[in-house]
């Protein structure tokens, strides 16, 4: 199988040189009242080794729960303040998802001319489950995509307040947004 | 006008729950977030509630008094005068109670105004609603 316009490497991702964004909606009969949530953690990292060899290209991603940041909240009641963002977070840490470490491991990578399509299994909250995506790669070696997953899927029940008539809506977003640079190949 | 109506059951004599929803001190708690702040007299309180919405909240602070009572239908209403703490919007309601052995009925006559009622009727009448739910809940175990 050829790698594409991937050169065979190993590419390293954080913080400091992709975005990794999780989004979340919400729903119920008061739902108008709440924010969707434009989520990004601080710590995590993604290894992304392509190989010249057929089936062995593979990724694997870590992210540290504990570093998650609200970036922005829209819709709602009122807008979101600082102290806002931060007593979701402490929600979060808390509550839900306490302060533990996602992981998605591929168990297969296929790579393309427009970028790749990955299978693997997230780990969340001690329950692993597959989850499929693609990505695509521009012109410029930016790897972008998305995928969404199920919250219920992975036994977390959505967050939800006003006595159950502002929830956390059960689908979540993640975002994916790498530069591959002078590593890609032409 | 918000208008909504609530069943509740405690599996207590009328007398009993009678005393338990004129007694503010024990009634006011029952409300979740609702809180005591100070008795003015009898059948009337100084009260706030705090509604917590995630990571947000509104407050509400005024006064809850018994405003009608016949000890002999065992009926009562309590009025809910309350302004939202930092901002412009209220929350008054006539609250009926008509009780019976074993429990009773409840109806809600509410007026909100301010950022709660900007989210529409309809959120409003969910959220009450719910709460009043919650409320009947709690009543069971007064």
């Amino acid at each position: 199988m050829s790698t594409g316009v991937i050169a065979p490497a190993v590419y390293t991702f954080g913080p400091s040189n992709a975005h990794l964004t999780v989004r979340t909606g919400r729903t119920g009969p008061a739902a108008r009242a709440g924010h969707n949530l434009l989520i990004e953690p601080r710590n995590w990292q993604a290894t992304f080794e392509v190989s010249a060899a057929e089936g062995r290209s593979s990724i694997a991603l870590t992210v540290d729960t504990g570093s998650l940041h609200v970036l922005e909240g829209t819709g709602g009641m009122q807008a979101l303040g600082d102290e806002d963002k931060d007593s979701i977070v402490q929600t979060i840490n808390d509550e839900i998802l306490k302060r533990t470490v996602v992981e998605f491991r591929s168990t297969r990578v296929e790579l393309g001319p427009d970028g790749l399509a990955a299978e693997g299994e997230l780990e969340l909250m001690g329950q692993r489950h597959p989850l499929a995506f693609t990505l695509s790669l521009d012109g410029a070696g930016r790897l972008t995509g998305r995928t969404t997953f199920r919250q219920s899927d992975w036994g977390l029940k959505p967050f939800s307040t006003l006595f159950g008539t502002l929830k956390v809506a059960d689908e979540v977003e993640i975002a994916v947004d790498a530069d591959l640079g002078k590593e890609r190949h032409d | 006008m918000i208008e909504l109506d609530h069943q509740f059951t405690t599996g207590k004599p009328t007398d009993y729950n009678w005393d338990a929803i004129l007694d503010l001190e024990r009634l006011i708690p029952c409300v979740e977030g609702g809180r005591v702040i100070e008795r003015i007299g009898d059948g009337s309180a100084k009260a706030e509630i705090k509604v917590k919405m995630g990571a947000m909240s509104m407050k509400f602070k005024g006064t809850v008094e018994v405003a009608e009572r016949d000890d002999s239908t065992h009926r009562a209403v309590l009025r809910v005068k309350s302004r939202e703490e930092g901002g412009q919007g209220y929350a008054n309601a006539d609250v009926t109670f008509a009780l019976g052995d074993g429990g009773g009925t409840i109806h809600t006559a509410a007026q909100i105004s301010g950022k709660a009622a900007s989210m529409g009727e309809g959120v409003v009448v969910s959220v009450l609603g719910a709460l009043i739910q919650d409320f009947t809940e709690k009543l069971a175990a007064i």
